[in-house]
């Protein structure tokens, strides 16, 4: 799950915090409830996801804020998911 | 990147701009003070082939690129003053079959696009509602899921085109705690149980574009007209807002060149204090800022055809450029109106419906405001 969680924190600051400290994108920080990515950014990051990891999230898992929130929820699911 | 026409993008441009002058030119004063839509025109259009402009011919359509389908847009707003037909068509286009050939089943696809490109569908689009406008991932509307079908329950309020649609891609919400990511896109034939068009919404401008409320009450759809995948329907209507804010400002281009031209000949012609208006450097002065806007704002349309042609996403791009080209084409419309003086002023000359369709290029799409937030949100602001 580390690898999964590096590999976000990556992509996050790359697309959506460009300059923002590494220490600062901790694993617990709220990224959907805070605003930091909003449906624009979600939707990308989701569909990125996706087709990285050749996985689909159902609209449930997806809808639920607290698999989305965090890079400890999203590399969880992500996770479970790959198998 | 080289923005000029190709030869056949010019073809097809000034055949838009004859025709649009030709068959495109009946009572518009009249019809403007009715809010009168004409299906007769709408059909023209379909038979020139404007419907059918971004759509595959396997589908019925043309097959045209981004950027042929800016070109003939700005003509057509060149040579049709009939700015609510455009903007019934623009919305017909951008936020219906454009989604729909982006996302529908192959199914979908065969079932809809043909009629859509040849006049005898009209699409519609509904996102807005009473309580959920800039901010439409609030909404309300309600889908549940029963069986093959999904109920859905809610109002769409500014639904252009609604009652005279055929076809309506709408949006509803699995579960408002779900967020964006609970938004699921539906295409809905009008006679679906459950669909009725409440009161008519008169505008300031744009009044042959009809508009109207619809409400969906225990509506029933089939699961086969979900449009995209369940949950990812901001996904679509990102994509179908993206399109239109690229596309639906064409036309006002054309419509700007037309404004020029109109001032231009007027500034000559205009006799005061012995010499024409035009030698005026306040007069003149005008129809330059115009001229630099027009020039300024096409730029801008046409790098999204680029973009879009050669597989490239246009968020940014396409906010810019409705941002910029809305306030400009306001902009230019007061100035046509006080080049014209008084004359400007009346309803004959045909200058004031050009100001009152242009403010709401500023509101559409999203407003001015929005437009800046999404390029702020681009900017990592």
């Amino acid at each position: 799950m580390s690898d999964v969680k590096e590999y976000l924190r990556d992509y996050i600051l790359q697309e959506f915090l460009p300059g923002e400290s590494r220490e600062n994108l901790t694993d617990d920080l709220p990224l959907r409830t805070s605003g930091i990515l909003n449906s624009i950014k979600l939707l990308q990051l989701i569909g990125h996801l996706e087709e990285k990891y050749g996985i689909a999230f159902d609209a449930h898992e997806a809808g639920n804020v607290a698999n989305f929130d965090t890079i400890e929820g999203m590399a969880s699911l992500v996770s479970s998911k790959k198998g | 990147m080289d923005f000029s026409l190709t030869p056949e993008q010019q073809e097809w441009q000034t055949a838009a701009i004859e025709f649009a002058k030709t068959s495109l030119a009946d009572d518009m004063i009249a019809r403007d003070h009715k809010g009168e839509f004409s299906r007769d025109l709408w059909q023209k259009c379909a038979d020139f082939g404007v419907q059918g402009l971004p759509v595959p011919e396997k589908y019925g359509g043309n097959g045209a690129d981004v950027s042929t389908a800016i070109a003939v847009m700005e003509g057509l707003g060149y040579g049709c003053k009939d700015a609510g037909l455009l903007f019934s068509i623009n919305a017909h286009l951008w936020t219906n079959s454009v989604p729909i050939l982006l996302y529908g089943t192959e199914e979908q696809k065969q079932k809809y696009l043909p009629g859509l490109c040849n006049g005898a569908l009209i699409g519609a689009n509904g996102a807005s509602e009473p309580e959920s406008g800039s901010d439409v991932f609030a909404m309300k509307t309600k889908a549940v899921k029963k069986g093959d079908r999904y109920i859905l329950n809610g109002t769409k309020m500014f639904v252009t085109n609604a009652q005279v649609s055929d076809l309506i891609v709408a949006y509803a919400t699995l579960d408002e705690k779900m967020g964006v990511l609970g938004i699921c896109g539906f295409i809905i034939e009008k006679g679906f149980p459950g669909v009725s068009i409440s009161k008519k919404i008169d505008k300031m401008g744009l009044r042959t574009s009809p508009m109207a409320e619809i409400v969906f009450e225990n509506c029933e759809v089939p699961a086969a007209n979900l449009l995209g995948r369940e949950g990812r329907g901001a996904e679509v209507f990102n994509c179908s807002m993206e399109w239109e804010r690229s596309c639906i400002l064409a036309s006002c281009l054309g419509t700007m060149r037309r404004q020029i031209d109109k001032c231009v000949e007027y500034a000559r012609m205009r006799k005061q204090f012995g010499k024409p208006i035009g030698k005026f450097q306040s007069v003149a002065n005008r129809i330059v800022d115009m001229k630099v806007r027009l020039e300024t704002a096409r730029p801008l349309v046409y790098k999204i055809g680029w973009l879009k042609d050669h597989g490239k996403s246009a968020v940014a791009e396409a906010a810019m450029a409705k941002l910029y080209l809305s306030e400009s084409f306001v902009k230019s419309s007061l100035d046509a109106i006080q080049v014209y003086g008084g004359y400007g002023y009346m309803t004959e000359c045909e200058l004031e419906r050009d100001l009152r369709d242009a403010v709401g290029s500023q509101l559409y799409s999203g407003t001015s405001e929005i437009q800046r937030n999404i390029i702020a949100s681009m900017m990592g602001l």
